[in-house]
């Protein structure tokens, strides 16, 4: 309840100021302005279609760049020569800036879909793939040996005790790739694109919509924090052991 | 009255116990048959220190050994060894007449620090690695430890002691003939101890596994082992055979033993 708090007065404060005129419109439009603007597009089917023109977005390129992390970070995590092969150079990738790429994404794929499809799946790639990894290597060796002393070998010892020894770490890149996946599709959209919610405000700025703009910032928070909640539902479900997770 | 514990007359002939095959899951953990245990000329170094030097050791099956000694005096090696997680680098170890694996089913190991899996429920850490009808041999097995109303919990909310039992009931769930026990009471407060020591020797007494002990407690191997092996710079320094009457609590017999053997290692 308390964390209602702050946000409603600086909501009360920013209608305030801008109702009384303190701040042009053109500037910063007022929330009720921004709740219009919002209705009119949901009315006219705009605002869904961008909306879920990004979320295809998203989806796409964290599935796919996700599974990719997951089962590179796996075959790392339990092979000493897969991750003689090819940790060094993912570790290297990953101080590269996936934004970084985008000059050369938009020469590769023009400005369509793989190009954002493209850039998710890489940011999201590097945080799932080496929490993976690092969650494999740190299982309580402890364990392992128990595993091993009880007879469990292959498939078993991987669901017994790599999987979900791995887990706790897995599902912090989860949740840190999540919020890539949201940067790095509204980076996408806005610098090229021709749909989305980026492309939404940028087009929106160019006609100085304000309330626009405003609107799909406003999104953007909405969307990430739903995410977020959905990403804590499924911790709370796979983690329900763990001391940090229980009520 | 308690009966007497004659060494002797449970001997079986090494490795010949064939395994039972029933169809019916058992009611309570059955007894198995316990494997006989043969070290040759085993050796084992770590870089320069030599740990075990030529210990040679027959363990009868069915019997309750306990291995005491200093810290790093190889005794840990000595039970890693029979689990098959370390190998000599010399000689024979063999159990029953063949060479230990890891994961057979045979022998297990209940350590020290209990090594619940933390993501699985209780009766679901004392089914791993069991297979058929884990379920209600992991039952039984919760059963004969007395924590059969606790199955559903998770390890966590369990005190240092009933993890124990539940490793306890892990390590005999599958009917092993081989139960290693790596100071799997040293964690726990006294009276949780002797509590443990009771049922510890309760289990054997019903299951009759062979049953090596590793511990730092010189009384814990008095009151439950047939016989106790000091090792010593590597070596069986001690080797006492403890035919008292079970079971041992108190009493002056029990005092003489373990006075003979905390002698011998302040002596050493």
């Amino acid at each position: 309840m308390l964390s209602w708090l702050l946000p409603v007065l600086l909501l009360l404060a920013w209608e305030l100021v801008t109702s009384a005129g303190l701040v042009p419109a053109r500037r910063l439009p007022s929330p009720h302005a921004v709740i219009l603007a919002g209705w009119k597009m949901l009315r006219s089917g705009e605002l869904p279609r961008d909306v879920a023109v990004s979320s295809v977005r998203a989806a796409t390129g964290f599935l796919i760049g996700g599974l990719l992390g997951f089962c590179f970070g796996l075959a790392a995590g339990i092979s000493r020569l897969t991750e003689s092969l090819v940790d060094g150079l993912l570790q290297m990738l990953r101080m590269v800036p996936h934004l970084a790429l985008i000059p050369l994404v938009i020469v590769w794929f023009g400005i369509g879909e793989e190009a954002k499809v493209f850039l998710v799946a890489v940011g999201v790639f590097f945080p799932i793939y080496y929490n993976t990894y690092h969650g494999i290597r740190t299982i309580d060796a402890g364990l392992l040996e128990m595993a091993r002393v009880q007879g469990l070998r292959g498939w078993s010892l991987f669901t017994e005790v790599i999987l979900p020894g791995a887990m706790p770490s897995i599902l912090v890149g989860v949740r840190y790739a999540l919020g890539i996946m949201w940067l790095t599709l509204i980076v996408a959209e806005t610098i090229a694109g021709n749909s989305g919610i980026g492309f939404m405000t940028m087009n929106a700025r160019e006609f100085m919509q304000t309330d626009v703009v405003v609107l799909g910032i406003v999104l953007y928070a909405v969307l990430g924090k739903l995410i977020d909640s959905f990403a804590r539902r499924i911790e709370k479900g796979a983690l329900a052991w763990h001391p940090s997770f229980s009520l | 009255m308690a009966s007497v514990v004659q060494p002797l007359s449970i001997r079986q002939p090494l490795g010949a116990w064939p395994r039972a095959v029933t169809a019916q899951p058992p009611a309570r953990v059955r007894p198995a048959g316990g494997l006989g245990v043969r070290l040759e000329g085993v050796s084992r170094r770590f870089g320069a220190r030599e740990v075990l030097r030529d210990v040679a050791l027959t363990i009868e099956p069915g019997s309750f050994v306990a291995v005491v000694g200093r810290s790093g005096s190889g005794k840990s090696t000595l039970l890693r060894m029979l689990a098959g997680l370390d190998r000599p680098d010399a000689g024979v170890v063999e159990l029953g007449g063949r060479a230990p694996g890891v994961g057979s089913a045979e022998t297990r190991i209940m350590f020290q620090d209990g090594r619940l899996l933390p993501w699985r429920r209780v009766i679901d850490n004392v089914a791993l690695g069991l297979g058929r009808d884990a379920r209600g041999r992991a039952e039984a097995a919760l059963q004969a430890v007395g924590l059969a109303d606790r199955a559903a919990e998770w390890p966590r909310v369990l005190s240092g002691g009933q993890r124990q039992r539940v490793a306890l009931a892990r390590a005999l769930a599958a009917e092993p003939r081989l139960v290693l026990l790596d100071e799997p009471l040293g964690a726990l407060d006294a009276l949780t101890r002797l509590e443990m020591q009771a049922l510890v020797e309760q289990v054997w007494q019903q299951a009759r596994f062979t049953a090596v002990l590793v511990t730092h407690d010189v009384a814990e191997a008095a009151i439950l082992a047939d016989r106790i092996l000091l090792i010593e710079d590597g070596r069986i320094g001690l080797d006492l055979v403890v035919d008292l009457p079970r079971p041992r609590r108190t009493g002056a017999a029990l005092a003489e033993v373990e006075g003979r053997v905390l002698r011998r290692i302040l002596r050493g």
